[in-house]
């Protein structure tokens, strides 16, 4: 995301962020609570996730290199709605909220260039919102691999079945189930929390129209994934 | 409510984002501002379609549904006096990839798509406005994502009237079961079952498409904590955000 600035702008604001590590399984932000920094994923990967009665959820944005993490504060907003999850650890650059919201009012490129990483987070979140309710769990999950891949540009990387689970707000067996299918099939390999994808078009093939959808909203808007 | 009120009855400023602009903002906008007649089942946008106009609803409620290859759609958001419909446009979408339907027949001002970019990207008292609104309504989508995979269908229900209802002047919506299916993506006896369910506790009255809410606080006792959720950051996040039912 920060590589489609230009140059000068860039530097500024590059020179503000420092890089940390996010291991997997670090919240990043809470629901309601105030958010001290944003990332910008290097090779990391976060799920952002609306959780209800404390414990269920559904993952509604996927967010790895391609955008950033805190696209409320881009918005003037210091808290975020939704928990911010690390799904595959990695290393990130992060800036404190207080220097992006000044880095924010001088730069306009960069201002446009977030709100429309905030526009395409949200129609993600609508494909998804939908995408949960109209399709089944075999082809849902097959969508989320391959946004996962994408995030990760690897076909291998690191999920537990109680991850997905909370990501397609299922319970854990459905997971095991549709999990064990693709595997039969052989288009994934998958133990002890190991993902493999073998076979990205059979997996496309598995997969619902949504995860086509969300790639063409992402090009359209600019945003670079790994193809 | 049957008849929505008329033409002179209204001013922009009924509409609370453009009644929480300075003066000097108001008045530069006026002049840009269309009132218009938003009939129920209306299409404002259609999904992939180019907007030619951004709409500021006053007395109607617009619907934000989201429609898959395969033609199956729900709603993900309902927008009325407290905001506006056709984000895409100011945030860089190209086009909007959501249908808007008027689902409560009412009015509103439209302004066209350019004349509103213009005033956006000038910065100002607007553009933290419709910020903070993207903002709301950004949480609106992912609660109602999280409470139509989890909750009940007569708690998404109670969900969907109380939303409906802060965002109306009266107390009750005209409505099919058809049109409230499509709503909840669900299929029209889930409806059927879960609106007769709130009729015989005394909630709500539903016959031939009116739904007259009857008794609101069990209503507010039945609901997920959905509803809260997207209140609660409607009324932080936006000025004088006291709805209707509030």
């Amino acid at each position: 995301m920060l590589a489609a600035l230009p140059a000068k702008a860039n530097r500024r604001f590059l020179s503000a962020l420092t890089r940390v590590d996010l291991p997997l399984g670090q919240v990043l932000y809470q629901p309601g609570t105030t958010s001290r920094h944003v990332y910008f994923p290097n090779d990391c990967t976060v799920s952002l996730v609306a959780i209800a009665d404390q414990s269920t959820g559904l993952e509604v944005g996927l967010v790895g290199r391609e955008s950033m993490i805190g696209i409320p504060l881009a918005l003037g907003i210091s808290t975020s709605p939704v928990r911010a999850l690390v799904q595959g650890g990695g290393s990130a650059m992060r800036m404190t909220s207080a220097r992006f919201g000044r880095e924010l009012k001088h730069n306009r490129p960069l201002r446009r260039e977030l709100h429309r990483c905030a526009y395409v987070a949200m129609a993600t979140a609508m494909q998804t919102a939908v995408c949960n309710k109209a399709h089944v769990l075999e082809a849902r999950l097959a969508r989320w691999l391959l946004m996962t891949r994408d995030r990760a540009a690897s076909d291998r990387f690191q999920c537990t079945q109680e991850a997905i689970a909370l990501m397609l707000g299922v319970r854990r067996s459905g997971v095991t189930e549709a999990a064990s299918g693709l595997q039969r099939r052989k288009l994934i390999r998958y133990s002890r929390g190991a993902m493999q994808i073998l076979d990205r078009d059979g997996l496309l093939a598995v997969s619902c129209s949504c995860y086509g959808t969300i790639r063409e909203l992402e090009r359209t808007d600019g945003m670079g994934l790994a193809a | 409510m049957g008849t929505a009120p008329s033409f002179a009855a209204q001013t922009p400023r009924d509409n609370r984002l453009i009644a929480a602009l300075p003066e000097e903002d108001y008045q530069a906008l006026l002049p840009l501002l269309d009132p218009v007649s938003l009939p129920l089942g209306m299409a404002l946008y259609e999904s992939g379609g180019v907007q030619g106009y951004v709409y500021f609803p006053t007395s109607s409620i617009v619907s934000l549904l989201y429609v898959l290859e395969d033609g199956s759609s729900a709603e993900i958001a309902v927008t009325g006096c407290e905001g506006l419909v056709g984000i895409a446009l100011f945030m860089g979408g190209e086009t909007t990839p959501s249908r808007a339907v008027v689902q409560s027949a009412g009015h509103g001002y439209r302004i066209k798509a350019a004349a509103l970019k213009t005033k956006f990207e000038a910065g100002g008292a607007l553009q933290l406005l419709l910020l903070r609104f993207t903002q709301a309504l950004i949480t609106q989508m992912t609660q109602t994502a999280v409470c139509n995979r989890h909750h009940a269908v007569d708690q998404q229900l109670c969900r969907w009237l109380l939303l409906s209802l802060d965002r109306l002047p009266a107390n009750d919506l005209v409505m099919t079961q058809e049109l409230i299916a499509n709503m909840l993506g669900v299929r029209r006896e889930g409806v059927t079952e879960a609106a007769g369910k709130l009729q015989a506790d005394g909630l709500i009255e539903y016959t031939r498409g009116h739904i007259t809410v009857l008794d609101r606080p069990k209503l507010e006792a039945r609901v997920c904590e959905c509803y809260a959720v997207v209140k609660k950051e409607y009324d932080r996040l936006l000025p004088s955000a006291e709805l209707h039912g509030a």
